[in-house]
């Protein structure tokens, strides 16, 4: 996968990350029952549960902010730099997905399918960004190679500082 | 030695120095590489290590125990408590009586806390019954418990006649302070999934601190008077004379006077069953 390739998937995902955890803090803030296809809706049990907020934020506006913080960091490049952010940031997101599911699953013995939909998408931003970050600009000099472009050299932290869109 | 001679050794020892640079250049470059995987391993392991501190303080922070009861978030339990006190403050409250003790007609509600169908009356109907008529002081509401929900709950280590009491004690409780109705509200707001075993003692202090101005520490002192006991026994037969067998069941009369028996035609939703009853007592 080109750099580019990984960095456009890592950029759908956190906005559909963005969006699942905007309706859910809608869905807290309006009192709404979310969307949940499980008997007894145990989504909105999870969500109007203690667990539901953190020192008194909803946890779905803690991982909204999460998504557009890890989006940012998308965004501003694909240095060194913005790849260890990008990875530090999910690897917290997905630890805060694993607090949440173990409230969900040992405290609350409830499963909330909108809650674990959020922790999937967590969990794959974060296994691609760590392992972008770990392969850092390497194989983005292959995918400039691939177009013709000159090759990059891995690890000066500069080597494809681009925004999205150039031949990064 | 020819000049041939010499020109091939020598292109020879410049291959071999040539050569011996681009070894030590790749073995420098293997070399920076690994130092950069290296450092990068240790960012993300500063970050994981980070990242376990952080959700191990959470986990502290927010209690690690386990809980069969789903304890409401703080802005549902506000939400609630605004919707409570929106509904019932002003009205006069007297034990388990909720309107003016004057009213010309009373309505005796039959409820067991943990029923869905009675969820269904208090939260849906109740509310235009009580801003048409028990506010205008034209009724007052009796509520009386007659176990069913509760009696075929399934619970760990605690009888379902006994998780009944407790509960309802814990509402007539209440009613010492006058705040019966508040705690009967709340609970009907937040009641859970039904054989789930919510109903735990945590669950039933989190309601009574929900209720506006109730003094916890007479609460719960109060919660242990056997008159409860006797009250709760005096609903069952009540409900038995008149052959309820599930909840809500409903009586109604002139105050003072003979009460019959209310039942709804369409859905325990809708509030008309009960205000064409009492338009039709008020007229009377």
């Amino acid at each position: 996968m080109s750099a580019r390739t990984l960095r456009i998937t890592l950029i759908v995902l956190a906005t559909i990350g963005l969006g699942w955890a905007t309706y859910l803090t809608y869905v807290h803030y309006s009192g709404e029952a979310p969307v949940c296809s499980l008997k007894g809706n145990p989504c909105s049990q999870v969500q109007k549960s203690v667990y539901s907020e953190l020192a008194g934020v909803p946890v779905a506006l803690i991982g909204a902010i999460g998504y557009l913080v890890i989006l940012g960091t998308l965004l501003i490049g694909d240095d060194e730099r913005a790849r260890f952010a990008t990875a530090a940031l999910t690897l917290g997101g997905f630890g805060f997905s694993l607090y949440l599911t173990y409230r969900e699953v040992f405290t609350l013995h409830k499963i909330c399918e909108d809650c674990v939909a959020s922790a999937v998408i967590m969990t794959i931003l974060m296994c691609l960004s760590v392992w972008r970050f770990l392969r850092g600009g390497e194989t983005a000099g292959a995918a400039l190679d691939d177009d013709g472009g000159p090759p990059v050299e891995a690890g000066t932290g500069v080597e494809s500082a681009a925004p999205l869109g150039t031949a990064s | 030695m020819s000049p041939v001679e010499s020109d091939e050794e020598d292109l020879t020892r410049k291959q071999r120095r040539e050569q011996a640079r681009e070894q030590r250049k790749a073995m420098e470059e293997a070399e920076a590489a690994g130092a950069l995987r290296r450092k990068r391993l240790i960012q993300l392991g500063s970050a994981v290590a980070a990242v376990v501190v952080v959700v191990v303080v959470i986990l502290i922070a927010t209690g690690g125990s386990s809980s069969s009861g789903i304890p409401k978030s703080k802005s549902v339990q506000t939400k609630t408590a605004n919707s409570v006190q929106q509904l019932i403050a002003g009205i006069p409250q007297s034990g388990n009586v909720l309107g003016s003790p004057t009213a010309p007609v009373t309505l005796q509600y039959f409820g067991d806390l943990e029923c869905p169908v009675c969820k269904e009356f208090t939260n849906e109907a109740l509310p235009s019954i009580i801003a048409k008529y028990v506010r205008a002081g034209k009724l007052k509401i009796e509520y009386r418990s007659l176990s069913t929900a509760t009696s075929n709950a399934e619970r760990e280590g605690a009888e379902p006649a006994e998780i009944f009491k407790t509960q309802q004690a814990a509402a007539y409780a209440a009613g010492k302070q006058n705040k019966a109705w508040n705690f009967i509200e709340t609970f009907y707001r937040e009641q859970g999934e039904e054989d789930s075993g919510y109903v735990t003692e945590k669950y039933l202090q989190e309601i009574a601190q929900q209720v506006p101005r109730l003094n916890l520490a007479q609460w719960t002192a109060a919660r242990s008077d056997p008159a409860f006991a006797s009250e709760i026994t005096a609903d069952a037969q009540a409900a038995n004379a008149q052959g309820f067998t599930g909840t809500p069941s409903f009586l109604i009369g002139k105050t003072g006077g003979a009460m019959n028996q209310l039942t709804y035609t369409n859905s325990p939703g809708e509030p008309a069953f009960v205000e064409e009853a009492v338009e039709k007592l008020l007229k009377a």
